[in-house]
């Protein structure tokens, strides 16, 4: 038998494969794994500082830059947080323009990361392509309502920044007929493909005791086999009003990831087709027209979070009884999950690290902040 | 885990119904599928097959009406009259922190008037959040639609008032509706508050009409000026200015803007000398204070104090000359003393020089600003 002798090698910083600027440092032996490190830090912006010298309403945009795909979702939760925080209610309808707009996100963020794995996978564009097409639909969508496709910026304290406009709801409608027929292709290219489950079945497993001592979250948590859920276990705006199911995997590999985001598209379909339906009974506007934008909340601190996409997606804010916040601490769902990176890698392939750590779905700008 | 209203699904993995290769070519058939319909063009959005492909830049999509991309300014087309007031709502607001007014001031009592005189935005830090746009109370910055903005120099991309003032009509042709809105809000506000200032959209009629004849006045003045630091100012006979009397005033104004500037400046001037007297300081300071108010007096009072008199001696008139061109002397001499006071000093850390080198100094350095303030006035 060969002795091959234990080399390190980076995969990263600059990799299209690792989602951004991130280094793993690999111990390999041969072809297979017998550590890896990873190195976050390269994309850090000092988010929180700055986020400490703004006003409550400036970071707002500043939440759309974490994590780039799902600026709706960011926007949600540091609503949320200061408006516990300042005692701000939301009018009925707010809350259903926001859950439409997180669901969609979920959506486009699921069809995206997709493509993204099968990409890493070797499947060049061709996943990746169907999942943008739709992509595109949707921020269609958040552009005419919020003005910009990816960073939104379109939630206020108390609210969100304008209605609806008119030719929205058809156009959702529209969506909503093309959005199971993507979903099902995409089931009928993926699911059965023996390429994908060779390449997926069985690797990069994270046992259940695993994921929740490292505090993993979202999907990946879910394919773990632990049903767990922010909208279910601790409901927030008005996630309580609707019917969905949770889909959990049961061996906690990159397939059983691929399968749990499929089912949470579909999961996602079913929660905006309550609210088409309930929307319109909703009281109230758009926004609170009490709620007061430059907030100045009373001394205290707060937790808030919500089920991003990728996982719980937690502000904790400590007022100081200023304008500013005097301590902004963002839980970032990517950067949580990506912390067994380690664990999940060890004892497989070099091939396979890329599509393991595609799995977690990560977005740098939420994991350096 | 219990949870409420919805199940947890536990996901099955493969159904093992196929045999092997043929979930590959399920895939492949789908694939195929795209690429047959891909000839074909397709804009309906409830379907997922065919080219949806839109060849930017050759076509172009429609940009829905609340699309932001960075700030401009609005001016009213007809008269040309800038929306800005000046108010700094949007220069507080943005996160960035790339906006930069500069406030117009009112030359003879030095008060703050609703105008800007400079508006900078760095468009290439502008993160287009929008808020300037969504927080001013004068509807004044509005998003634009442009968004081809590359250039290959990042100065390029500091855009001042005159590159980024745009007219309503421009504005009404990419966001009609939201146009809409803003008259609808500006509307109401201005029944509330008739105080409003001029030129604002949904203005009376009659309140155009006033502020037209207002500027035509204003502009037919400063064509008149003379080139004269401070002309003759034969009294007005009736209440309105005459065009040269205007100009004194103006002239008169500046030398005392000029002046109460440098008391300004002259105290952090005089910081960073460590052993200027205190004397020196306040008696250039004094001057300083004396010059402005002559100033004012001179180029404020003359003319309404005249005012009632039909005819105005000659007399009268050299005499308001007179007093005008002293107010300016003095005012641009109190000026210049700050500086040259405290610039020698920090030199040598020894005492400032005499007091009356440092009048000498400003009196050149006044008759300089005189003779760039007249040009001002021709200017506008
Ligand atoms: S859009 Fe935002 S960042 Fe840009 S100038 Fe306005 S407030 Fe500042
Ligand atoms: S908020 Fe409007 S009126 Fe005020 S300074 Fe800015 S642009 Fe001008």
């Amino acid at each position: 038998m060969i002795k091959t002798e234990e080399l390190q090698i980076n995969i990263g910083p600059q990799h299209p494969s690792t989602h951004g600027v991130f280094r793993m440092l690999v111990t390999v032996d041969g072809e297979t794994i017998t550590d890896l490190k990873p190195v976050f830090g390269y994309l850090h912006r000092n988010h929180e500082q700055i986020a400490e010298v703004n006003t409550y309403l400036q970071n707002m945009p500043y939440t759309d830059r974490l994590d780039y795909f799902n600026s709706m979702a960011n926007n949600h939760a540091y609503a949320i947080a200061v408006e516990k925080l300042a005692g701000i209610e939301v009018p009925e309808r707010a809350e259903y323009i926001r859950v439409l707009m997180v669901e969609l996100t979920r959506v486009l963020n699921h069809a995206g990361a997709l493509g993204f794995l099968i990409n890493d996978m070797g499947a060049w564009q061709t996943q990746l392509a169907f999942g943008m097409r739709e992509r595109e639909k949707i921020l269609d969508l958040f552009e005419s309502a919020s003005g910009a496709r990816l960073m939104c910026n379109y939630f206020r304290f108390g609210g969100v920044v304008r209605d609806l406009p008119d030719d929205f709801m058809p156009r959702l409608k529209d969506l909503l007929v093309a959005m199971p027929a993507f979903i099902d292709e995409l089931e009928r290219l993926l699911r059965e493909n023996e390429i994908l489950l060779q390449r997926s079945e069985g690797i990069g497993i994270l046992p259940r005791d695993l994921a929740i001592a490292y505090s993993v979250t979202g999907p990946v948590l879910r394919a773990s086999g632990v049903a767990y859920d922010v909208r279910k276990a601790e409901p927030y705006s008005v996630y309580d009003r609707f019917d969905f199911d949770v889909p959990v995997g049961s061996v906690g590999d990159v397939y059983d990831r691929i399968l749990v985001r499929i089912e949470e598209m579909r999961q996602s379909k079913r929660i905006i087709e309550q609210i088409i339906e309930q929307l319109p009974d909703a009281q109230g506007g758009h926004i609170n027209p009490k709620a007061r934008q430059n907030v100045r909340p009373p001394v205290g601190d707060v937790y808030a979070r919500v089920e991003s996409p990728k996982g719980e997606l937690g502000f904790y804010l400590v007022s100081d009884g200023s304008t500013k916040p005097y301590r902004y601490k963002v839980r970032a769902p990517s950067f949580i999950n990506l912390t067994p990176l380690g664990d999940m890698c060890r004892g497989y392939k070099v091939a396979d690290v890329v599509v393991i750590l595609g799995s977690i779905d990560i977005v740098m700008g939420e994991v350096d902040r | 885990m219990d949870i409420q209203r919805g199940n947890i699904i536990v996901m099955d993995r493969r159904t093992g119904k196929l045999r092997a290769g043929q979930g590959l070519l399920q895939g492949l058939k789908v694939v195929w599928d795209h690429w047959a319909a891909s000839f074909r063009k397709n804009e309906n959005f409830t379907q997922i097959r065919g080219n949806f492909t839109v060849e930017y830049p050759d076509e172009r999509l429609q940009l829905p009406q609340a699309y932001r991309n960075m700030p401009v300014l609005l001016y009213d087309d007809e008269s040309g009259h800038e929306l800005c007031t000046g108010c700094y709502q949007c220069q507080r607001i943005c996160p960035p922190q790339v906006i930069h007014i500069t406030q117009a001031k009112d030359p003879v009592t030095g008060k703050m008037v609703p105008a800007a005189t400079e508006f900078i935005i760095e468009y290439d830090a502008c993160m287009s959040c929008g808020f300037c746009a969504e927080v001013c109370p004068f509807d004044s910055i509005k998003m634009d639609h442009v968004f081809e903005l590359s250039t290959a120099d990042h100065d390029s991309l500091t855009m001042r008032k005159a590159q980024l003032n745009r007219p309503i009509s421009y504005y009404t042709s990419i966001a009609p509706d939201l146009w809409e809105g803003v008259k609808a809000g500006a509307m109401k506000k201005l029944q509330g508050n008739i105080k409003r200032r001029p030129g604002v959209i949904g203005m009376a009629p009659s309140l155009t009409e006033k502020i037209k004849a207002r500027r035509q006045e204003l502009a037919e003045a400063a064509a008149a000026a003379p080139p004269a630091a401070a002309p003759a100012a034969p009294a007005a006979p009736a209440g309105k200015l005459t065009p040269e009397e205007k100009a004194a005033k103006l002239a008169a104004m500046k030398a005392a803007n000029a002046a109460k500037k440098a008391g300004g400046e002259a105290a952090p001037a005089e910081a960073p000398a460590a052993e200027l007297s205190p004397a020196d300081a306040k008696a250039a300071k004094l001057a300083a204070i004396k010059a402005a108010n002559a100033a004012k007096k001179a180029g404020g009072e003359a003319a309404p104090a005249e005012a009632p008199a039909a005819e105005l001696s000659p007399a009268d008139a050299k005499a308001a000359k007179l007093a005008a061109i002293k107010a300016a002397n003095a005012a641009k001499k109190a000026a210049e003393a700050a500086p040259a006071v405290a610039a020698p000093t920090t030199g040598n850390g020894t005492a400032a020089p005499t007091d009356e080198k440092a009048a000498r100094l400003a009196a050149i350095k006044a008759a300089n600003a005189a003779k760039k303030a007249a040009e001002q006035g021709n200017n506008e």
